[in-house]
């Protein structure tokens, strides 16, 4: 006797599904180990050379460099993400299930964020050993995290929309660490003096660096301002990616 | 449980299904037969969501697929072509999280886990990585993953290849256990599997439906010829259908 169909799942019932899978399928391989440990140690050894360096008892250093960073975290750990389903046929399989698009999506977005916040974590006896060794500013370091929070969400966000609109992993990959190191170079104020200077009657590289990098928030941020713009640019423009990529999951299976 | 009506798929300026219509009812296997190219898992593919038609409309459990395409697949256990799983999820996790997507929590979950690791004969396998088991074991972890929520309507593409001929004569008989009170669609190129299976069989080909009918109207066409069922059927596929009464005959 037939008994379908159960009980529908609730959005976040599907969601929480889809990232259980992926993050049992991230951790069941050695690779987010090794991948996660060996960026963990270029970050630290970012923060020590800089502190040896200075000898100042704070992460503003850390915090300025992470940014080149994180593109290539990002874009590795989120390639496989759709391109890979796509590549080998197991998006038919999953998106034949009771679950959105949008759900799939999130669900993946999910499972990436917790890996981030992994190496995020990892971070976190920096901050513990400087307030060993003096009285450093808690509100920056704060600000700092923010600011990594932001940043590594809108990253995340881009890594996935273009893996589903990436024909395989490595494409995915060059064009998010392409478009996130873009994101953050165009704040970069030798890069703006540059553009600006391309045409000068334009303005391209300060309207770039005011209106699209993700430079000026994020500064913001770890400058210590809890700005609500950087938080609307953060939030709003990974919003926005998600949206476009569940758009583009749906529009593959016409 | 499954009603096509006027279903055509286009793909840039190639047809792939044309116009085609059929009705299936509870407690009836129908075998979908055609020759590769034929349309089949183009059309199995839009009646599991995965695909949309160009023009008509299909019902699943009365669902349209296209307005609750949620409410379709749940009423649905479908088997796709390529049967592509997740290689590195171990075959319980992978079932279970099929389960977990259509619903399922605690003690059912775990009643219609053990129900088709021991109907699908996954015991030996249920522990290991999908990539790690053979092409017959990945064809049953399919079907278990299509059966994982008791549907009512079974859509299974191809669901014999790659297993051995002892597996096969086994599939068949589960396949008419299951038929109680479901509504089972099954395709495949091979005539015998297709009779030996269903009560009822669509011939699909060029993307037109040619035949829709019992095996006995075919036999009775293959004795007014003077020629066997297999002639029969390639007869029909060759002239790109039957005689007009022959469409209805059911």
């Amino acid at each position: 006797m037939t008994s379908a169909p159960h009980r529908a799942n609730g959005f976040f019932a599907g969601l929480a599904t889809v990232a259980r899978r992926e993050l049992g399928a991230t951790f069941d391989s050695s690779v987010a180990y090794v991948f996660t440990i060996g960026f963990l140690l270029l970050a630290n050894s970012i923060f020590m050379n800089d502190f040896f360096l200075t000898g100042r008892v704070d992460m503003s250093g850390f915090f300025e460099l992470l940014p080149l960073l994180l593109p290539f975290f990002l874009a590795a750990s989120t390639m496989r993400l759709w391109a890979e389903e796509r590549r080998v046929h197991t998006d038919e399989f999953l998106l034949t299930l009771p679950i959105t698009p949008l759900q799939a999506v999130l669900g993946k977005f999910v499972a990436a964020f917790a890996l981030y916040a992994v190496f995020v974590a990892g971070t976190l006896p920096i901050p513990l050993m400087l307030n060993v060794l003096g009285r450093p500013d808690g509100g920056l370091i704060l600000g700092g995290y923010l600011g990594l929070i932001g940043l590594g969400a809108l990253l995340t966000s881009l890594g996935l929309c273009l893996s589903s609109l990436s024909s395989d992993q490595v494409t995915a990959f060059v064009l998010t660490a392409s478009v996130g190191i873009a994101l953050v170079l165009l704040g970069d104020p030798r890069v703006v003096a540059v553009v600006d200077g391309l045409a000068p009657s334009l303005s391209l590289g300060t309207l770039l660096a005011e209106r699209v990098s993700a430079r000026r928030p994020y500064d913001a941020l770890t400058g210590g301002t809890l700005a609500p713009s950087a938080l609307v640019y953060f939030g709003g423009l990974s919003a926005v990616l998600l949206w476009i990529n569940a758009a583009a999951v749906e529009r593959n299976r016409s | 449980m499954i009603r096509v009506e006027n279903v055509t798929k286009q793909f840039g300026t190639t047809r792939a299904v044309q116009d085609v219509s059929f009705q299936i009812g509870p407690g009836e296997i129908v075998g979908f037969l055609g020759p590769n190219g034929a349309g089949k898992s183009t059309l199995l593919k839009m009646i599991a969501t995965w695909l949309r038609p160009s023009a008509g409309r299909i019902e699943v459990a009365g669902h349209d697929t296209q307005s609750a395409p949620l409410d379709v697949r749940r009423a649905l256990g479908y088997l796709p072509e390529h049967n592509a799983l997740y290689e590195t999820m171990r075959v319980d996790r992978l079932l279970t999280f099929a389960a977990r997507a259509r619903g399922l929590r605690g003690a059912l979950l775990a009643e219609r886990l053990d129900w088709v690791t021991d109907r699908c004969q996954l015991g030996e396998v249920h522990k290991k990585r999908v990539a790690h088991c053979s092409k017959g074991f990945r064809q049953r972890i399919g079907v278990a993953a299509a059966l994982i929520h008791d549907p009512p309507v079974l859509v299974l593409d191809e669901p014999t290849h790659g297993l051995d001929p002892l597996q096969v004569v086994a599939f068949r008989d589960f396949l008419r256990e299951l038929q109680t009170d479901r509504a089972i669609l099954f395709s495949s190129h091979i005539l015998a599997e297709v009779t030996a299976i269903s009560d009822r069989l669509l011939i699909l080909n060029q993307g037109r439906l040619l035949f829709d009918g019992t095996l006995s109207a075919i036999e009775e066409r293959a004795a007014a010829h003077n020629t066997d069922v297999e002639r029969a059927v390639l007869e029909i596929v060759r002239d790109q259908g039957p005689e007009p009464a022959d469409r209805s005959a059911r």
